[in-house]
């Protein structure tokens, strides 16, 4: 019969206490959650259907719940949404196959969390202020040189220059913040991943790993980066199970 | 989810509603190939791949126009090149039925492709 993948876990002291609270919890559509185990790694299965699964908004928010609960007591590894295998035996041998890769992910993220930072800022309001304060600064301005021929040509590639420099003042600016970002969170040694001007809002999309104790720490280094830049907002979310550390194809 | 996930906003809400909103929003940028819609489909990877060249070459030039390396008949001739492959560009999304957020793939984990 064919299982869904929920997560794999690290149960070194035997999988004893997982399968106890295992009973207690419940799968997609109500099915049963069990364990495959091997050598101190558990895969978390449940007997859903992939043909009845539904890939839903409500399907995928109970999914990350039970990972969520699960990550609480256990260092684990979460499986995409809709991972499944045609048997616990095809399981077993995943696990066997993939073993040193999954141990060494499991070591990795041991006893940390995920913690999410968003910068926001109204973009169009951040623009002119860098424009402001570049020009307040150079005594030139983003404008391209007003001494050219007036064809439409050159006033277009003046358009697209006046576009790219700003651009090029935006990443600077984000360089910035993100390097302040950097200087506060050195102390708590987290390992981050950081995206630039993610969307038009987003002006950094960023995460961490690290000790689920350091958490308050990172509020406070959060609430000073807030107070540095308040123009930006800042949104700080977790703690997640580890989604975006493990590096790790399963064959 | 067992505990608030919000552990540091001044903000309102808003925007991370909207980005939820958004992130709704990430199947339509997928590109979806099927035999059905083999014709457009294709016409819209192509369109992305021109579009991602054509917005690197245009990246390069400002640079190169930054740098102050070029004369001015020179960021002349550029002016007219880029401004004839917008437009190209242009009458090809139009002939396909495209618009700028289709040209924008979603390349998953990477995010979108511009």
């Amino acid at each position: 019969m064919e299982k869904m993948i929920y997560t794999l876990i690290a149960v070194n002291e035997g999988s004893g206490k997982l399968d106890q609270l295992l009973l207690d919890m419940k799968g997609i559509s109500g099915v049963a959650l069990n364990t495959v185990c091997l050598n101190g790694i558990a895969a978390v299965v449940g007997g859903n259907n992939k043909s009845d699964l539904i890939s839903d908004k409500a399907n995928a928010l109970e999914f990350a719940g039970i990972i969520d609960k699960l990550s609480h007591g256990f260092t684990l590894l979460p499986m995409r949404y809709g991972s499944f295998m045609e048997s616990t035996d095809a399981i077993a041998l995943m696990l066997e196959r993939n073993y040193q890769e999954i141990e060494q992910n499991l070591r990795k993220v041991e006893g940390k969390f995920e913690f999410g930072l968003k910068v926001f800022c109204d973009s169009e309001k951040l623009k002119a202020s860098i424009i402001l304060k570049t020009e307040a600064e150079t005594g030139s301005t983003t404008n391209a040189s007003p001494e050219v021929k007036n064809s439409v040509f050159r006033e277009y590639v003046n358009a697209k220059l006046k576009a790219h420099r700003l651009e090029e003042l935006m990443i600077s600016y984000v360089d910035t913040v993100i390097a302040a970002i950097n200087a506060q969170l050195a102390i708590l040694q987290a390992e981050h991943k950081f995206k630039k001007m993610a969307s038009a809002a987003i002006l950094i999309d960023s995460i961490f790993l690290l000790e689920k104790g350091k958490k308050n720490e990172l509020v406070d280094a959060i609430k000073i980066l807030q107070s540095q830049f308040p123009g930006l907002d800042f949104v700080l979310t977790g703690p997640w199970p580890p989604y975006s550390f493990v590096e790790t194809t399963i064959k | 989810m067992s505990e608030n996930k919000i552990l540091f906003n001044t903000g309102s809400l808003d925007s991370l509603s909207q980005e939820i909103g958004k992130l709704a929003s990430i199947e339509d940028s997928k590109l979806k190939l099927t035999p059905d819609n083999a014709d457009s489909g294709l016409a819209k990877l192509v369109l992305t791949l021109v579009e991602l060249i054509r917005k690197l070459v245009e990246k390069q030039a400002m640079r190169r126009v930054d740098g102050g390396s070029l004369t001015d008949d020179e960021i002349e001739r550029l002016g007219e090149t880029l401004m004839k492959l917008e437009l190209k560009m242009e009458e090809l999304k139009k002939h396909f039925n495209l618009t700028d957020r289709d040209l924008n793939i979603n390349l998953g984990p990477l995010g979108d492709l511009m």
